[in-house]
């Protein structure tokens, strides 16, 4: 009898509108402090803005050094020491990315082409799991192959003496190096990015290849012109969630691309590639213990606020990208 | 049944969140050098079955992170391994024991003396190739490795060797002792400074300076030039009473002492065990 | 009549051996075709050397010993000691960031899906969630580093006067759970919206609340994809690095911070698999890479058998049928 009376107050006191009510309040919760910490990110790192101007995204001065004045002047010290010139680390991180999203959607859409149509079957059976798998492989074992087989190859047999005796004034060229970086990630961003694509590829109607093979279209011909053309969005959205992950990218990228503040100059020829540098995500990631310095500190959370910006404008222009492709959604 | 449940779930919580009676552990936290890191974790540990209500925190973010560390309030005691500066302002130094930056290269270079101005050349980017030391038997690009300056290591050496200068942007700089060790392991062409604590890694191998070897023997009598102090940090306003305890646990006692050698350093301040040993001191 | 490969209804029809010859192509057609073979099979010569590799250097170097020692300090293999502490760490900081976000986000896809008034908190939340998932980890790791280390949530680390360490499990914990936030949303939105609007007109038929609706019909069958997305967010979160090296406080075994039992642990600071691969590499301290090899193993072996989970759920998903 208990059971029924506290079953009949239950029932009066989870009324519809209470239910609405709490869960709506706990939305509101999550929304606020995700929202607070978005705002508070960007506030921290005003005052290094606000000293720098547009001149933080310029260059000017070693980016090392800056860094280490605004370490050593500690929590104190004068405005002078805000100080920043960001543009290696900007460039270090375009490079990188650039290169590895660049290099992986090329190469992805053709491996996706092949996985979902050319392949035989028994390899499309095994590599659709494979695909999967390496999607969701941690970054730091990438990182961890990177060093111990891609930093020593790249060291050992394609940097030459004569090319490090020639910039050994400046800075020594060991395999933690530009291509090191770039290899790395690409392999990592492209399961992801073949995995997405492949998923877009497979939900082309049936019947439009189906209708250009009809008219006499080759095989490849109608998966390239008719199907890879209706999985743009598809495209887009596996590029852009590419992107995310690989601007994001800290600990894999602090292993491999050597930790040095410095632009790598496309005018030196071949040693361009084996440049090291730090790309932004890495930078904050290794000097996180610098925290106590003020000046230190509103930098850091500078580099953070530029990477949520850029997150928040990479799925902004993916959604952008998205609008007139919206008449080859599948039907 | 529900007066049941709550019931349960109040022991429950209890049993979780209520620290027991026993409440006079207590834990330090502090920061600060990588190379004393290896002493220290020595150290604790036997300062831990001496007073077992004490443990201790320690972030080995570099000798100068610490002191900055101590200044803003965010560690109770950091230990550092160069002298106090006038940047150290509201700090208290306290000598703890004598330690050698040596200077390591890979046990395949043949390299056995450098003299302090031919290893500033080398950190400052002035001599890059091996060839430039016959004694070496290399004849490739010499990679030097450094500190970062988040190391009083490294403003220590800047102080010692490179006079002022800046180290140069050839030096690949690591971030913390172990890591320069690694470095050096790894590379043939390399040379680096880390303390005496990594000596006994089987891949590095030692270099004279100035013709006097970095041994414990020799950094006691400070013949060897980069002979330095590991030196305890902690605020001076309102220092922490056990950190006091443990700085002076470990600078005299004996037991501590004998941790200090093992692990390579020389103690400077520490009694010793055995009367006669007194006799031999020169 | 041919039989239908099992690829799906939305690829060609199965080859029955007569496969249109690319002799009659343009040259232009023939090099894609050639570039997508060569493409093709470099990814399933890399997938393979990787998946090998990773494979070979795991079981040359995994030893049952590894499981059941901590790890020391030390300089050679030997006296390195196995991983232990960062295994148990790996788990203590799974289950604790999924135990704060399932509930959070399994409130905020019912939400989404069921209420959804008014229209620009909802559309603000999506907003907010997808944002959430493209932030990267290093940012969340800095911002919790800086509340953490507040006196305000001196709680929730180990304190010693008025100093707040900052780092800790629970800081982890908490951070980690906004990385698996929009997996667990997404998953549950897509698990509620596929329930056709029939079951619930039915349900308020009958004169069950909207809410017993949810409890009592929509949450059990939006089960499998609950469950989906729990598991795409704990493998989200035992492979994360960045964070866990910034707020776990780099000790090798777990330091408890406090004599509590469960609390102790999550106040303390201590290692996962993740941060003792990056501590083992050659750019990390320890630089052992044996240990780095088999602890990589270890992970791998975890996100397989979640990946595998994850199959297996869905394929059971889809056996769940609608009569209308």
């Amino acid at each position: 009898m208990d059971d029924e009376l506290l079953f009949e107050q239950r029932l009066h006191w989870w009324s519809d509108r209470r239910a609405e009510l709490t869960l709506g309040a706990v939305v509101c919760a999550v929304l606020a402090g995700v929202v607070a910490m978005l705002v508070f990110v960007v506030v921290q790192g005003w005052p290094s803005f606000a000293h720098n101007g547009l001149a933080w995204f310029g260059s000017g001065g070693n980016v090392d050094q800056q860094i280490k004045d605004m370490f050593s002047a500690g929590a104190s010290g004068s405005r002078d020491v805000y100080t920043f010139h960001a543009w290696p680390l900007i460039w270090s991180t375009l490079l990188i990315v650039g290169g590895a999203v660049t290099l992986s959607l090329v190469s992805s859409l053709f491996v996706a082409v092949f996985v979902v149509e050319f392949a035989p079957d028994w390899m499309k059976q095994t590599l659709h799991p494979v695909v999967r798998l390496l999607a969701s492989v941690p970054s730091v074992i990438y990182g961890l192959i990177g060093v111990l087989v891609i930093v020593p190859f790249v060291g050992n047999h394609l940097i030459t003496q004569a090319e490090k005796a020639s910039v050994s004034h400046i800075i020594s060229l060991s395999g933690y190096s530009l291509i090191a970086g770039v290899m790395i990630l690409t392999v990592m961003i492209s399961p992801l990015m073949i995995a997405i694509f492949a998923d877009g590829l497979r939900s082309v109607p049936r019947h439009w290849l189906e209708a250009s093979l009809a008219l006499g279209i080759n095989r490849w011909r109608t998966f390239w012109k008719v199907g890879v053309r209706a999985a743009r969005p598809a495209i887009v959205a596996g590029t852009v969630l590419a992107t995310a992950r690989a601007l994001g990218e800290a600990v894999m990228l602090a292993m491999v691309t050597g930790s040095v503040g410095f632009a790598p100059n496309p005018f030196d020829g071949a040693i361009f590639l084996f440049e090291p540098s730090r790309p932004l995500a890495a930078t904050i990631l290794q000097q996180v213990e610098g925290l106590s310095s003020a000046a230190l500190k509103h930098t850091l959370f500078a580099i953070a606020s530029v990477l949520l910006v850029s997150a928040m404008l990479l799925s902004l222009a993916g959604w952008a990208a998205k609008q007139p492709l919206k008449k080859y959604a599948a039907a | 049944m529900q007066s049941k449940r709550i019931g349960l779930a109040a022991v429950l919580s209890a049993f979780l969140l209520l620290s027991p009676a026993a409440a006079s552990a207590k834990t330090l936290i502090g920061s600060g050098s990588s190379v004393a890191q290896p002493y220290l974790q020595s150290l604790f540990a036997a300062y831990h079955r001496v007073r077992p209500g004490i443990s201790f925190l320690y972030t080995a973010d570099g000798g100068n992170a610490g002191v900055k560390d101590v200044q803003s309030g965010r560690s109770q005691f950091a230990v550092n391994t160069r002298p106090p500066l006038p940047s150290d302002a509201g700090t208290t130094y306290v000598k703890l024991w004598l330690d050698g930056l040596c200077i390591y290269v890979n046990s395949q270079n043949k390299l056995s003396n450098l003299s302090i101005g031919e290893l500033a050349g080398i950190f400052t980017g002035v001599s890059t190739s091996w060839s430039q030391f016959p004694g070496s038997g290399l004849s490739t690009t010499i990679d030097a490795v450094g500190r970062d300056s988040t190391a009083g290591t490294f403003s220590f050496f800047t102080a010692a060797v490179l006079n002022g200068q800046t180290q140069g942007s050839n030096v690949n700089t690591q971030a913390s002792d172990g890591l320069v060790a690694n470095a050096i392991k790894h590379d043939p062409n390399s040379i680096g400074y880390a303390g005496l604590a990594r000596a006994k890694d089987p891949g590095l191998k030692k270099v004279n300076v100035n013709g006097v070897a970095c041994a414990p023997a020799f950094v006691k009598t400070l013949k060897y030039p980069l002979s330095r102090f590991v030196w305890m940090v902690f605020p001076t306003a309102s220092p922490d009473l056990d950190v006091q305890k443990f700085t002076d646990w470990a600078r005299t006692s004996v037991q501590a002492g004998e941790i200090i050698t093992k692990v390579g350093a020389v103690p400077a301040f520490n009694k010793t065990a055995h009367k006669h040993k007194k006799h031999k001191k020169h | 009549m041919s039989a239908h490969a099992a690829t799906g209804p939305t690829s060609l029809p199965a080859r029955t051996g007569a496969v249109e010859s690319s002799a009659t192509w343009r040259l232009s057609d023939r090099v894609g075709l050639a570039i997508c073979w060569l493409l093709g099979g470099l990814f399933c010569a890399i997938a393979a050397a990787i998946v090998i590799f990773m494979l070979v250097q795991g079981i040359k170097y995994v030893r049952p010993s590894l499981f059941v020692t901590s790890p020391t300090a030390g300089f050679s293999e030997s006296q390195t000691g196995g991983f232990l502490d960062p295994l148990i760490g790996t788990v203590v900081v799974a289950l604790l960031g999924t135990a704060i976000a399932l509930p959070l986000g399994v409130t905020i896809a019912v939400w989404l899906s069921e209420y959804g008034r008014p229209f620009a908190l909802a559309r603000a939340a999506e907003s907010v969630v997808e944002m959430l998932a493209g932030i990267p980890d290093i940012v969340l790791a800095l911002f919790g580093l800086l509340i953490f280390s507040s006196p305000i949530l001196g709680f929730f680390s180990r304190t010693s006067g008025h100093v707040v360490f900052g780092r800790s499990f629970f800081a982890a914990g908490a951070m980690l759970s906004l990385v698996a936030l929009p997996l667990i949303v997404g998953s549950t939105r897509e698990g509620l919206q596929a329930i056709p609007a029939h079951i619930r007109e039915a349900s308020l038929g009958v004169g069950k609340t909207r809410f017993a609706t949810i409890r009592r019909i929509l949450l059990p069958t939006a089960r499998p994809s609950v469950i989906t997305g729990t598991m795409l967010g704990l493998g989200r979160i035992i492979g994360d690095t960045a964070i866990i090296v910034v707020l776990l406080g780099a000790t090798l075994t777990i330091n408890q911070g406090g004599s509590t039992p469960v609390l102790g642990v999550l106040k303390g600071t201590g290692s996962t698999l993740t941060s003792f691969i990056y501590q083992n590499s050659p750019t990390g301290e320890i630089d052992q890479p044996t240990k780095a090899y088999a602890a990589a193993f270890v992970l791998l072996v975890m996100v397989l058998a979640l990946n595998l989970c994850v199959d297996l759920v869905g394929r059971r998903k889809k056996d769940v049928t609608w009569s209308s």
